[in-house]
């Protein structure tokens, strides 16, 4: 199959290493036999959506946000509107909060967001960085990552994560985390977190397959860089684990 | 009253602190308690340097101090980088009079970027040197937009901003300040200088001010540089310190077109942090001479770089701040340009010595493409995080063979002393380094 990745601001939404979370998704489909097109987009750019399979956008700065929140009414009827059919949407970090129907900056300046969802973001002078574990109803074992965030994300009905075990969610310590609602799947989770998780990853990509109402094939086992990732996610969980005294 | 208690306290406890070897900051938060605004009320010297940024503040502190020392300059400073304000206060405390007077012409300090507001309520530097401002342990720090908002409270309008031109971010600092108190150092175009960006990220692709295109007629490493922004404008100021030529095969570098400085270690870390040091000593008083005469002969004490032997290897510990992905890229170069075939060594087992966290996402920011050259034989990764670091190793262009990766530390070494005399390079950080060190026979 031929698949089209875009990857949205890759300069400065990619504040963490998210750029690997388009390279793992990349490999990975390559790695099934496919061929894979990463297109990127920024201020300057038109981005058209036509035939693009995911959008992705990683963690910025809290000033890099802002301007892609101001940018991105150049383009979002276009980009609602591939949402509505069948581009999957991947947001991490910080960039979730720009599906919301607003950010509130922590001079208390209201900046309206793509409103994909009803949720609400507000900015606080704290950070709460902290590493995660997260469940997900959506596939088996928890997933790991960290999280660098200043902001409460409230009103979020239906979330990608319905609990963590360590970590602070949408607008609570412990809360759930994320958003996940018809194509759209964000998390606060910084970084490259489908590198880190690699059930997170085959999800993705069983979501791609099912948008052209096929399987996703086996994955194959032998493959380095998927027994690497693998055996680096149950160190990261083994010792996040520890730190929960479990 | 308050004032003399406080500091009688402080030079008791810190007595009795070196004596079980205790740590420097305890001292001061007592006598913080007793008297709050203690660092308000104490006379200090003429000349307060403090040094801050992601990278370099300790070597260009320590250097700083040597330049002045050898200027005849009573220097006092925080050796034992404890550079938050209990730290400052011990260090202020036990070098007053009982009247509150402290000794000394300068007082030099390292200042941790996210507490300098908290160290400089009660006082500010008279010379405050700003090296650079990138992604350095993101895990405490959040990001370096996030720093510069940290440090913006601690610059008093009287303080003369010493800051490294070549950062877009740190040139920031300059917008609200009189331009009269800001002096500039910067490297011009040189043999070291490239027109591409180098490195797996370009946080100077866009301008800090207002995020618009940035253009740079050329790059010195990561986002250092000469930029400008097609937007607003922002761009490198003409630095009133100026690095004209750096020359690594001869381990030289010429300041200001006519003063040669011979480098001990050929990095373009150390040219900046020597250029710093010496624009903020010139801005002191001190004459070229002197200070071309103390930065030629200084050899870096701070144990950064280590030599070893294991086996019949020669090796090299470039020490690396984990979660600093600028401070690894700098040792790959200098790895990647040491033309000799090697071996590199990259471990990864305890992320910090100082807090816990098993986030590994840095890895992915540090350009390990570097090491796909020739004369890198091979590339033994090693610690808890092998795994972390052998799948961002399959994302490079290194071919898998050259790949050796071992959870143990010690394991890795036993391998590589059985066999092979190639030259050794050890990549790795603090918290860690010693678990290598301890199994190699050190070189004083």
């Amino acid at each position: 199959m031929n698949w089209t990745i875009l990857h949205l601001y890759p300069e400065l939404m990619s504040l963490y290493g998210e750029y690997a979370n388009v390279a793992v998704l990349r490999r990975l489909l390559e790695d099934l036999g496919d061929t894979v097109t990463v297109k990127t987009a920024t201020f300057e750019d038109t981005p058209d959506f036509a035939g693009v399979d995911l959008v992705y956008m990683g963690a910025g700065t809290e000033r890099s946000q802002k301007a892609v929140l101001e940018d991105l009414p150049r383009y979002s009827a276009a980009l609602k509107k591939a949402a509505a059919k069948t581009t999957l949407l991947l947001f991490t970090g910080n960039a979730m909060e720009t599906l919301g129907a607003s950010v509130t900056d922590a001079g208390g300046k209201v900046w309206p967001g793509l409103h994909l969802a009803e949720f609400t973001t507000v900015e606080t002078d704290r950070r709460t960085p902290q590493d995660v574990i997260a469940a997900s109803a959506l596939w088996e074992a928890p997933a790991v990552g960290f999280m660098n965030k200043c902001s409460v994300t409230s009103g979020v009905e239906k979330p990608l994560f319905s609990a963590l075990s360590m970590g602070f969610g949408n607008d609570a310590a412990g809360g759930s985390e994320g958003y996940a609602a018809g194509n759209i799947l964000a998390t606060h989770i910084t970084g490259p977190s489908l590198v880190k998780n690699p059930e997170f990853l085959r999800y993705v990509a069983m979501r791609l397959y099912e948008k052209r109402g096929a399987q996703l094939p086996p994955l194959p086992e032998d493959l380095p860089w998927r027994i690497h990732a693998q055996r680096a996610y149950e160190v990261t969980y083994a010792e996040l684990s520890a730190r929960l005294g479990k | 009253m308050r004032l003399i208690l406080a500091i009688v306290v402080c030079k008791i406890l810190r007595r009795i602190g070196k004596l079980v070897g205790k740590g420097s900051s305890l001292p001061g938060q007592y006598a913080l308690k007793i008297c709050p605004d203690v660092l308000g009320q104490v006379q200090l010297p003429k000349h307060i340097i403090a040094v801050t940024g992601s990278n370099g503040k300790t070597s260009t502190v320590e250097m700083i101090a040597a330049v002045l020392r050898a200027d005849g300059r009573e220097v006092v400073y925080n050796a034992e980088g404890s550079n938050q304000i209990e730290g400052v206060t011990t260090l202020i405390l036990t070098h007053c009079t009982l009247s509150g007077k402290m000794r000394g012409d300068v007082l030099l300090l390292e200042s941790d970027e996210r507490y300098a507001r908290h160290s400089f309520r009660y006082f500010h530097p008279t010379h405050f040197v700003i090296t650079n401002l990138y992604r350095d342990q993101l895990t405490r720090n959040g990001h370096s937009e996030w720093v510069y908002d940290a440090i913006l409270p601690a610059v008093h309008p009287e303080t003369t901003l010493v800051l490294n031109a070549d950062d877009p971010l740190v040139a920031c600092f300059a917008r609200d300040h009189g331009p009269e108190k800001v002096k500039w150092f910067g490297m011009e175009e040189c043999s070291i200088s490239t027109r591409e960006h180098h490195g797996v990220y370009n946080d100077g692709a866009r301008c800090p001010v207002c995020k618009g295109r940035m253009e740079y007629s050329c790059y010195h490493y990561a986002h250092i540089g000469h930029y400008r922004c097609t937007r607003c404008g922002h761009q490198r100021p003409k630095p009133d310190f100026a690095v004209t030529a750096v020359d690594f095969n001869n381990g030289t570098m010429i300041i200001d077109d006519h003063i040669t400085i011979n480098l001990a270690f050929r990095s373009v870390y150390n040219v900046y942090n020597i250029l710093a040091a010496w624009s903020v000593c010139s801005l002191c008083g001190v004459g070229e001479r002197v200070m071309a005469d103390v930065i030629s002969s200084y050899i870096l004490k701070n144990g950064r770089m280590v030599r070893f032997t294991l086996g019949q290897h020669q090796g090299t510990l470039l020490t690396s701040k984990h979660e600093n992905s600028v401070a690894y890229d700098t040792n790959l170069r200098y790895i990647r340009e040491n033309e000799k075939p090697c071996t590199v060594v990259v471990i990864v087992d305890a992320i910090s010595r100082k807090y816990f966290t098993g986030e590994t996402s840095w890895l992915w920011d540090i350009d390990f493409e570097q090491l796909n050259v020739p004369h890198v034989q091979r590339v033994f990764l090693c610690g808890k995080y092998v795994n972390d670091l052998a799948v961002r190793f399959d994302f490079t262009s290194l071919p898998a063979e050259k790949l050796v990766c071992h959870e143990s530390i010690r394991e890795a070494a036993e391998e590589l002393k059985a066999a092979g005399d190639e030259n050794l390079y050890v990549v790795t950080c603090f918290s860690d380094r010693d678990k290598f060190l301890s199994q190699t026979q050190r070189q004083q």
